[in-house]
This record gives C-alpha cells, sequence and structure tokens, in this order.
C-alpha cells in the first residue's frame, strides 16, 4: 500500500511504552512496519505492583507473553478481585469480585430478585451468591467443568511491575522492535505533526508517534492538558513479606485520610499507602502505615498530581499511559486504560502516513472508555459513608452525570444504566454499588410472579450450587503450580 | 406492596394497546397490578399490513405465544429482510438482511476482507455472501437449522403480518388472562391539581375510569402525553420529509417473497408486504412534492395484484415527543412519535417501550424519578439511532427528482455527520451494544446505495491474497449450495403454518 505508516516511534518508559511498541510489532510487523522504542529510561517505582484485570490475558496473546513467563519472571498470583475494606467505616468489607453475582433466575437478572428479598427483610449479601466472590474468599480459583451455578468466573494477575517492564522489553527485543536510549528527546515538529525525534548524535523520524511520557504529545498540542482529579496527593509505595496462603485478591483498605492498597505476588505484599497531606502530615504517615500493617517497613514517597488529556491523538501523535492523562489509582484502571487503548490502536491502525482521520475515531472510542473508567472509581469515593474530612471530601465530589444516572438508576430498581464505552461489566457494577451499601429500593415487579417460598428455595439452592462448584475448584498454590510447569 | 393493586390504564386498543396489555397479562401479578384497556369501536385504527424485525419474535416468545398458531391468526409471512429497489441509483436492487455477511476469516472482520478482496475485483457482489438474502431473492425460506457450524443458521427472521388481526389476536389473548376491556370514547381528562397528574379519564357514557399510571396508545392524536400533558414533538421532518402515506391491499401474487420491498419513487417510496391472504402496499411521500391524487395513481399502477380497496390517506410528522415518559403517563407506539416504516421499525419501538416499562413500572402512586429519566434515556437512544439509520437510505440517492435534490444535500444530524466519510475512508462503523442497527446493517445501505470503502482495517491485510480469493469463493459456494437447498417460501407456508381464508 503506498503511502502507509512503515516507521513507528514508541517514545517513554515505564510498562506503557514497550507494552504498546510490542503489540505495534507483533500486529504489523508482518506488513513491514519497523518499531523503534525511545527509552527514556524510565522505570517502574520500586515497590511497584500491577493489578491486571481478567481481559489482559486475551491481550497477553497479542503480545506473545505465556502464563508460565508471568509466573517465572513478575512473581505473577491470579487476581480474581479486589476488596474493599472500610469504605463505609468499621470492618466491613466487600469483593468486587471478576464474575457473575448470581445467576439468572426466572427470566430476570439475580439482582432483581435479592433486590425484592431484601426488602423483605433478606440478610444475605449480593456477593454470597456469586461464585467468583465466594471462591475468591476460600481461596478457589480456576472453571469448575459443568458449574452448577451456571456462572463465569474470571481471573486477572497480580504482577511485580518491574518484572513486567523486562518481560516486555525482552519480548520487543526478540520481535524485532529496535531499542535505542533516549534519556533527552527533542521532537521536530512541523505542520502539526511530529517529523522526527533528536536523540544523542541521531534522528529518528518517522510516520506515527506514540508517547507515553507525554514531552512529545504536550509539545505538539499544549492545550490540551488539563488537571484531573487526583483524589490524593501522596503515595508511599513499600513491600511486606508474602502471604500464606496467597490471596486471590488485593485489597483496599479505607484509612481516617486516604487508603491502603495490598497486592500479594508471589514472593512479597507490595503496598500503596494513599494520602493526602491536607489531612495527614507527611511525617506522620510512616507511623500510620506502620499501625495499619503492623510492620515498620521502608517506605518511597511519591507526590501525586493528577492530568487529562482532551485529545489523545493530534496529528501523527497518540498519547498513551502516563502521557494520556492520569489513570484512577484503583479497578485496575491502569492497565485495564492501556490495554484497551492499544488495542484500540491495533484495530484502527492508519492507512495512510499523510493524513489520519483514525484520530477522531479513536479519541471518540478511547476519550468514552477514559470517562467510563473514571466514573467507575468515582463512585467508591461517591458511596463511601466515612466521617472523616477527606471522605467528606471525597463523597461530596462532583460526579459526571452518566454516574449519576447509573447511582440513581441502581439506588431507585437496581438497574444498570448502559452508556457507550462500558469498560467493566453490568454485575461489576452490582458487586461494587451493592458492597458500598446501596440496597435498591425498588425491583423489577415481574419479580414478583415468582411466589415467595419459591423464591427462598431458589435462593439456598443458588447458595448450595455456589458451594459445591467452590469445592470443585483448585487452591491457589495448585494453580500456580500448574501454569509455572 | 400492600393495600389497593396498582391501577394501570391502557388508553387505545391498536397494535401497541394491545401488545401491551399482553406483556402486562403474562408478566404482572394480577392481585398487585390492576390492567385495564379503554377503546372505542368508533375508532379506527391505522393497523396497515406491517412488516416487522426478528425482535418481534422475542416478544412472542416472551409472551409465551405459539409461533404456528400466530401465523395462523395474523396471515403472516416470513421476512429475512427488505429490498431496497432503485434506492441509490435507478435500476440498483440490494437487499437489507437480519444476518451477518460472511463467516470468520482471520484476525480482520468478514467486511474488511471483502473490501479488500472487492477493490482487487476479486470478490462476488457482498449480497452473495449473505444465506438469508441468496435464499430469499430465490423465494425461499427455511428456519436457521440450529447448526452453528452452518450457514443455514447463522440468520434471523421477522414476520409480515396483518396488524389489525395481530391486535385482534392479542386482545383475546390478553382478555383471557385476566385484562378488562373498557368500551367508550374518551371525553375529557382530569389531572391533580396539585401534582398535575392525570387522575382519570371520562367515558362518552359518564363513566369515569381512575387510574394511578396511563399508558397513551391513542395513535397519532397522543390524547393524554401531547394534549393533556402538552408535551411536544420534537420535529424531525427536516431530515425526514415524508409526511403521507397511501395504504392499498391487493390480490396475492404468485411471487411470494419472504422479504419486504421498498421502492424509491420521484416523492417517496412505495413498500410491499407479502401476507398470506393479500399483498400489503403503500406509498410513503412527501406532499409538498405530489399530490395526493398523484401518489394514488402512482401506487394503484404499480400494484402487482390487483387493488382490493381505495387507497387510504394517513398523515404525519416524522418526531418522537420530548419525553416518552412525563408525569404518570407513557406514551407508546404512535403516541410517543413516528418514524416512517422503512426500516419496519414502528412495532419494534412498540415493543421496547413495553419491555423498559415493565422493567420500570413503579410500586405505588409515587414515581420515583429516575424511573421515568431511564426510560426518557433509553428510548431516545432508540428513537435517534433508527432516525439516523432513515436519514442516511435519503442521502445516499441519485438526486433525480426535486425531493431527491433536497435530501441529499441538506444538512444531517450531528451524530450521523463524518459517519459517512469514516464509511468511506476504511470501512469504519460503531458498534454499540443496545439499540439498533448493528454493523451489517450499516455496511448493506452503504454498499447497497453505492458508498464502498476505499480500505479496511489492516488487521485484514496479514492473509495472502490468493488464499483469501479461495476462501471467499468457497463461502460463495457453499451459501448457493445451502439456499438452494431451503425449500420455497410459498410452500413452507402452506406446510408450516397456513392460514384459514379470511
Amino acid at each position: 500500500m503506498s503511502g502507509a505508516v512503515q516507521r513507528v516511534v514508541v517514545h517513554g518508559g515505564g510498562i506503557a511504552a514497550p507494552m504498546a511498541a510490542l503489540a505495534i510489532a507483533r500486529a504489523y510487523a508482518r506488513l513491514g512496519v519497523e518499531v523503534a522504542w525511545a527509552d527514556t529510561g524510565e522505570a517502574p517505582a520500586p515497590h511497584s505492583a500491577l493489578v491486571a484485570p481478567s481481559d489482559l490475558a486475551t491481550f497477553h496473546r497479542l503480545l506473545g507473553i505465556d502464563d508460565k513467563a508471568l509466573t517465572a519472571n513478575a512473581a505473577a498470583t491470579l487476581n480474581m478481585g479486589q476488596q474493599f475494606a472500610g469504605w463505609s467505616g468499621g470492618d466491613s468489607a466487600f469483593l468486587h469480585a471478576y464474575g457473575d453475582a448470581g445467576s439468572a433466575y426466572a427470566d430476570l437478572p439475580f439482582v432483581q430478585h435479592w433486590s425484592r428479598a431484601r426488602a423483605a427483610g433478606l440478610r444475605v449479601a449480593l456477593e454470597d451468591f456469586s461464585l467468583a466472590a465466594a471462591a475468591a474468599k476460600e481461596g478457589r480459583t480456576g472453571a469448575p467443568d459443568k458449574p452448577a451455578t451456571r456462572q463465569a468466573v474470571k481471573a486477572g494477575w497480580h504482577l511485580d511491575a518491574a518484572g513486567y517492564a523486562a518481560l516486555l522489553r525482552t519480548g520487543c527485543e526478540s520481535s524485532g522492535v529496535r531499542i535505542v536510549a533516549a534519556a533527552s528527546a527533542t521532537p521536530q515538529i512541523a505542520n502539526g505533526r511530529i517529523a522526527a525525534l533528536d536523540i544523542d548524535g541521531e534522528t529518528l523520524s518517522a510516520d506515527l508517534f506514540v508517547d507515553t511520557d507525554g514531552k512529545l504529545v504536550d509539545a505538539l498540542d499544549p492545550s490540551a492538558v488539563t488537571p484531573g482529579r487526583p483524589w490524593r496527593d501522596r503515595l508511599l509505595r513499600a513491600s511486606a513479606p508474602p502471604f500464606g496462603p496467597l490471596p486471590l485478591y488485593s485489597r483496599v483498605a479505607a484509612h481516617a485520610a486516604g487508603w491502603l492498597t495490598l497486592v500479594p505476588l508471589a514472593d512479597r505484599t507490595a503496598l500503596e499507602f494513599h494520602y493526602d497531606s491536607r489531612h495527614l502530615a507527611d511525617a506522620d504517615a510512616p507511623a500510620m502505615l506502620a499501625a495499619l500493617t503492623g510492620q515498620k517497613l521502608e517506605a518511597v514517597l511519591e507526590p501525586v498530581a493528577a492530568t487529562a488529556r482532551a485529545r489523545l491523538w493530534t496529528g501523527n501523535a497518540i498519547a498513551l499511559g502516563r502521557a494520556a492523562g492520569s489513570a484512577p489509582p484503583l479497578d485496575s484502571a491502569e492497565l485495564l486504560l492501556l490495554q484497551l487503548s492499544i488495542a484500540q490502536l491495533v484495530l484502527l491502525w492508519p492507512l495512510a502516513a499523510a493524513d489520519m482521520p483514525e484520530a477522531d475515531i479513536y479519541n471518540e472510542e478511547v476519550g468514552g472508555t477514559w470517562s467510563r473508567v473514571r466514573d467507575f472509581t468515582a463512585q467508591h469515593f461517591r458511596l463511601n459513608t466515612r466521617s472523616e474530612p477527606f471522605w467528606a471530601d471525597a463523597r461530596a465530589a462532583p460526579v459526571s452525570p452518566e454516574l449519576a444516572a447509573k447511582i440513581d438508576l441502581f439506588a431507585a430498581r437496581g438497574l444498570f444504566a448502559h452508556f457507550n464505552h462500558e469498560a467493566h461489566v453490568e454485575d461489576g457494577w452490582a458487586l461494587v454499588m451493592a458492597g458500598h451499601g446501596i440496597v435498591p429500593r425498588g425491583f423489577d415487579p415481574q419479580a414478583l410472579r415468582v411466589e415467595d417460598q419459591a423464591l427462598m428455595a431458589e435462593f439456598q439452592r443458588q447458595l448450595r450450587a455456589v458451594a459445591t462448584d467452590v469445592r470443585a475448584m483448585e487452591s491457589h498454590a495448585d494453580a500456580l503450580g500448574r501454569l509455572r510447569a | 406492596m400492600e393495600g389497593e393493586p396498582f391501577n394501570l390504564v391502557i388508553v387505545g386498543g391498536g397494535t401497541a394497546g394491545w401488545m401491551c396489555a399482553a406483556a402486562c397479562a403474562a408478566k404482572l401479578d394480577p392481585a398487585l397490578y390492576r390492567v385495564r384497556l379503554i377503546e372505542s369501536e368508533e375508532i379506527g385504527t391505522v393497523g396497515v399490513g406491517e412488516a416487522t424485525l426478528p425482535q418481534m419474535k422475542d416478544f412472542n416468545d416472551f409472551l409465551g405465544l405459539d409461533e404456528v398458531e400466530f401465523m395462523q391468526a395474523t396471515q403472516a409471512s416470513f421476512k429475512l429482510g427488505i429490498e431496497f429497489v432503485n434506492w441509490g441509483r435507478q435500476g440498483d436492487r440490494y437487499v437489507h438482511p437480519f444476518g451477518t455477511f460472511g463467516r470468520p476469516i482471520g484476525e480482520g472482520d468478514f467486511f474488511s476482507y471483502w473490501v479488500r478482496a472487492h477493490n482487487a475485483g476479486q470478490a462476488a457482489p457482498l449480497f452473495d455472501y449473505c444465506f438469508p438474502i441468496v435464499a430469499a431473492l430465490q423465494n425461499r425460506f427455511m428456519l436457521p437449522n440450529g447448526d452453528k457450524n452452518d450457514v443455514r443458521n447463522a440468520f434471523a427472521y421477522a414476520y409480515h403480518l396483518d396488524a389489525f388481526l395481530y391486535a385482534r389476536y392479542l386482545r383475546r389473548w390478553a382478555e383471557a388472562r385476566g385484562i378488562a376491556r373498557v368500551e367508550g370514547r374518551i371525553v375529557d381528562v382530569e389531572r391533580d391539581g396539585r401534582s398535575g397528574k392525570v387522575a382519570a379519564v371520562t367515558l362518552a357514557s359518564g363513566t369515569k375510569v381512575a387510574g394511578d399510571m396511563f399508558v397513551d396508545c391513542s395513535g397519532f392524536r397522543s390524547l393524554l402525553l401531547g394534549g393533556t400533558l402538552g408535551v411536544e414533538l420534537e420535529d424531525w421532518s427536516r431530515w425526514l420529509p415524508c409526511d403521507s402515506a397511501q395504504a392499498v391491499p391487493s390480490v396475492r401474487s404468485p411471487d411470494f417473497t419472504p422479504y419486504t420491498r421498498s421502492t424509491r419513487r420521484p416523492a417517496g417510496w412505495q413498500w410491499r408486504i407479502p401476507l398470506q391472504h393479500r399483498t400489503g402496499n403503500g406509498y410513503v411521500y412527501s406532499s409538498a412534492d405530489i399530490s395526493d391524487d398523484e401518489a394514488a395513481a402512482t401506487l394503484l399502477a404499480n400494484l402487482d395484484g390487483e387493488a382490493l380497496a381505495e387507497p387510504r390517506v394517513l398523515r404525519f410528522k416524522a418526531g418522537k415527543r420530548e419525553q416518552a415518559w412525563a408525569q404518570n403517563v407513557v406514551g407508546m407506539g404512535l403516541a410517543g412519535g413516528f418514524l416512517e416504516p422503512l426500516e419496519s421499525t414502528s412495532i419494534y419501538l412498540v415493543q421496547m417501550a413495553i419491555m423498559h416499562m415493565l422493567t420500570l413500572l413503579p410500586p405505588g402512586a409515587d414515581i420515583d424519578p429516575a424511573l421515568p429519566a431511564e426510560f426518557n434515556r433509553v428510548m431516545d437512544v432508540e428513537y435517534d439511532r433508527i432516525r439516523d439509520f432513515l436519514i442516511l437510505h435519503y442521502i445516499a440517492n441519485d438526486a433525480d427528482a426535486p425531493l431527491w435534490e433536497r435530501v441529499t444535500t441538506m444538512d444531517v444530524p450531528d451524530s450521523l455527520a463524518g459517519k459517512i466519510d469514516r464509511f468511506r475512508h476504511r470501512a469504519h462503523v460503531q458498534a454499540y451494544r443496545d439499540g439498533l442497527f448493528g454493523p451489517p446493517s450499516w455496511q448493506a445501505v452503504f454498499v447497497g446505495q453505492g458508498v464502498v470503502p476505499h480500505a479496511a482495517d489492516r488487521l485484514a491485510d496479514m492473509l495472502p491474497g490468493d488464499q483469501l480469493a479461495e476462501r471467499l469463493a468457497g463461502l460463495h459456494a457453499t451459501i448457493a449450495r445451502g439456499a438452494a437447498s431451503a425449500p420455497l417460501h410459498a410452500d413452507f407456508v402452506a406446510h408450516y403454518c397456513p392460514a384459514p381464508a379470511p
């Protein structure tokens, strides 16, 4: 194809740059596309870990990364959900598990029957009807052959960020990506496009630029960056000894001025202590972390700010990862957005180097995805019921009209207001909103066709089916052993 | 839920009213929901021959209707798609199917492979890679055969039916299940002084019927929603200028097509809907471009059987009510909006309104504002998407008459602008989960009306050209063989669901 995109430069480091370079090379080297990675040398923060969504398994096939490599190089453990503790004060906890929230019954979603029964006095939590949630809490994973619940169970990963970055780099090396050290690079800009990148003693020209660092897209389109909502302004990272046995979920525990995330890895537990310096002095933070964990840990402080970018693809340059904006700090948002953005780029690969109308389509699709993913995290803050000033502020923060509609509708009827570009499934939203304490005020009147006694019998049947299926699943250790082999 | 049952009153007994009543009979507990339908034998229904979408089968299944009984009761035939004649250019024809094109080939989607092969001169017409189209154009029909590896399974089907008979059939069905029918013409509407809600309607007999909620199925009059509550029609006639139609039945033709036909004419378009006992015909036109008499003459000159009546004139305006649910009134069918039947969406829109209303029905007289908000949001999405898809049919044509000069140069809604350029550039069609229409529908209309992409997704460029040509040729042959194995539509209907002579 004449005038096709032949040369691509990916500029940046961390996870995003090698992931983009690898995906592009794996998809398009066969069409003669040459990929160079201008490596800024940015490494994942010390102690950092990644919470990878279940969809990443499919994405890894594009990247050519298998389960064995993840367990061998990135201290991987399986991720069946994220637990939220103390968001309503006290020790209350719920699990956002990656699977169904109960089994559909009498042609209606399970949530409708649950809402009806709650109104009639049932005390059982929605997640108790979820096979994925029950299995994760029991330390069981995998998929039973013929589940009595007929429910889906999905798993993603917990990954050591540095190990994962190294794995992506190895992938780039063996997939023909040319890696160029580029601690400082200067873009040559002409006619609203990037023509080339000047690096010490070399000029890298390309048809398409992917920037995960921000320097290129900032130079090209400086007005597109606006402040985002960081939710907190400080992050302490640390590591603790691994849990035994290894949990199948990460834990996000609210504290007076932020939250503590624990990510279980095979060889350590990664800790992220998020707090807001207006509500907790930097000098006091390490002591609070020690009090919460019962351990004295070496922690590294990172200030946190947030940005958002209006146009992700301008001219011939695409902002990805950090350059595209600050991913929400929960719900596997960072990898989810990265993966969906790269997949969209691969699908919408521009046909011509000279003019890229794909940019508008990409900006609509991926911009929409960002909005919906931000909503998912914003719901936690909106729905918290803690009394401290940090949490009262978080609760009062404005939300998008779409999120407001979702919360209103779920609270009114246990239903899900579906918009374009949703990145999380309905039952995920239901588990989280119910977990945060919303009991729908009403329910679909079609549920009333089921007699009370029949419904109670069905609930008992489902709880038994969940228990049966959980027993048929394998332990986390067995699953990891099988994946390592 | 304590005490008195919730009082639901359906106003109007056409297709919309009885579909709604039947759904209530099937899905609401009669001890908790009292449902009545008011209709007057003095007021006729619009009830022309109707073409539907595959979702109608879902609705009938939802009620638990028996397909054969339903088809016999409504003189129904099967429908695999719509044939568009003279759209694009005079003499052109294409079918918009209920199914996808082709089968998975590799990393790209089938349509991208077709575009690539087509532009290389190595593909048959797109429509030859679609089993229901190939079968339909031979007047053949079969039910999907259940084998997911067989091309003869990858489609859905709909019905052509007599909408008047469908309403009558549903009336019997709903009345047998406890829905009360109230005969009478509404002469007055009473509103609650404080809330402004509709409290009751008064019949000519003086009888007052009170309700907690009213479903307005009164047709174009929109008696409660538009009339009493004053909810305005959002006027879309600047994009969809046809404002009249004439309908006439004709004697059943030997050409018993398992598809609807839409033929573009100088001032609009003509429909043809084959039923078992007759053929339904109509001319949808812009009254600014043709007189009623000329339109009637055009219609009568273009029938393939003897006319069985004088043409009846209908007037309308394209648009939808600004809110489909306001206060305690939900508008459905023509009372909620009107979109010309170019894509057979009328019954579908009623069905969607019913399904969403059932799910969102309040438990008592107090209405949680989140419920109408969601209803109106999803119905707006449905209407807007159908509107844009209809406009697409209008804009991609030769400007061969004044109407067509205007519509091919008009400004289109923002939501449609850009879609055409994107399709031309790289066959891009946005996919969404809810609502009509999916990518295959857009592909059919674009390609059918002469908008062929310059290129497609590059993921489809990996497969070597000779392998692609071989796959396409194989698929083409498989579909042709499959279609030839299906029985004739006329024979299938005569065997499966023969209706008694009316």
